[in-house]
């Protein structure tokens, strides 16, 4: 069947909290994160630390050291030496190794630093949703900066 | 965005460093380390014990009692960055 492409964004108060059940063991978990602290492979293209409304994918087999990332917003201290700090891939795959969780998806995603919120409400987050749910995660864990 | 993943039917959870702004985000379901700073979500640098204290600490949350639209704070100890004006 072909891929209908990201539905149009619903409209809902804020009220309203959004809440789907996990059904299942955590051990039978497998996990997409999902990161707005500008992470990327070190050989992806840059994100504009000025702002950017694209994303990148990040392979399930990344490790931290082969991870990079391009912002100007929060403090560096943590991931100049450890991406684990706002990207936790190798804690994720460590505690898969050890049966706590299922795995990881093949694909995790990031974004950068943007302040065109129109612009990510109406195309990116509804592209990016979209091709989350393609991975079929058992859940998405975010993470910010 | 995490409501948004919530809306296709996908379980979230976020851990944040920014309680007040999450709350007002009306999250599904969040854990916030208590004090810590951007950059240090999980903790600090090559501290694997604690940054996965925290990760299995947020994935509990989706098996925990649903809290919707709360943010689940807890204390780690002291924040990885405690001189004022690092971010």
């Amino acid at each position: 069947m072909a891929d209908p492409g990201p539905p149009k964004p619903l409209e809902l108060s804020r009220y309203c909290v959004p809440f789907t059940p996990f059904r299942g063991k955590l051990e039978e978990l497998s996990v997409c994160l999902v990161s707005t602290a500008a992470v990327r492979a070190k050989d992806d293209t840059p994100f504009d630390t000025e702002g950017d409304v694209t994303w990148r994918v990040i392979s399930g087999e990344a490790g931290a050291k082969d991870l990079r990332y391009d912002d100007t917003h929060y403090d560096h201290a943590c991931v100049d030496r450890d991406m684990n700090c706002v990207f936790p891939i190798d804690r994720l795959r460590e505690l898969a190794v050890e049966g706590r969780i299922a795995g990881l998806t093949a694909r995790h995603f990031s974004l950068g630093y943007s302040q065109a919120l129109r612009e990510l409400r109406e195309r990116t987050i509804p592209a990016l949703v979209h091709e989350v749910d393609r991975e079929r995660p058992g859940a998405v864990l975010l993470t910010g900066g | 965005m995490q409501r948004s993943i919530e809306l296709v039917g996908i379980p979230t959870v976020v851990v944040t460093v920014e309680p007040e702004e999450t709350r007002q985000a009306r999250p599904p379901r969040a854990l916030s380390p208590r004090g810590f700073v951007a950059g240090h979500s999980l903790g600090r640098p090559g501290d694997a014990a604690l940054q996965r204290r925290i990760l299995m600490d947020a994935l509990g949350l989706l098996v925990s009692e649903p809290r919707p639209g709360e943010v689940i704070e807890r204390d780690y100890g002291p924040s990885p960055v405690t001189a004022p004006g690092t971010r």
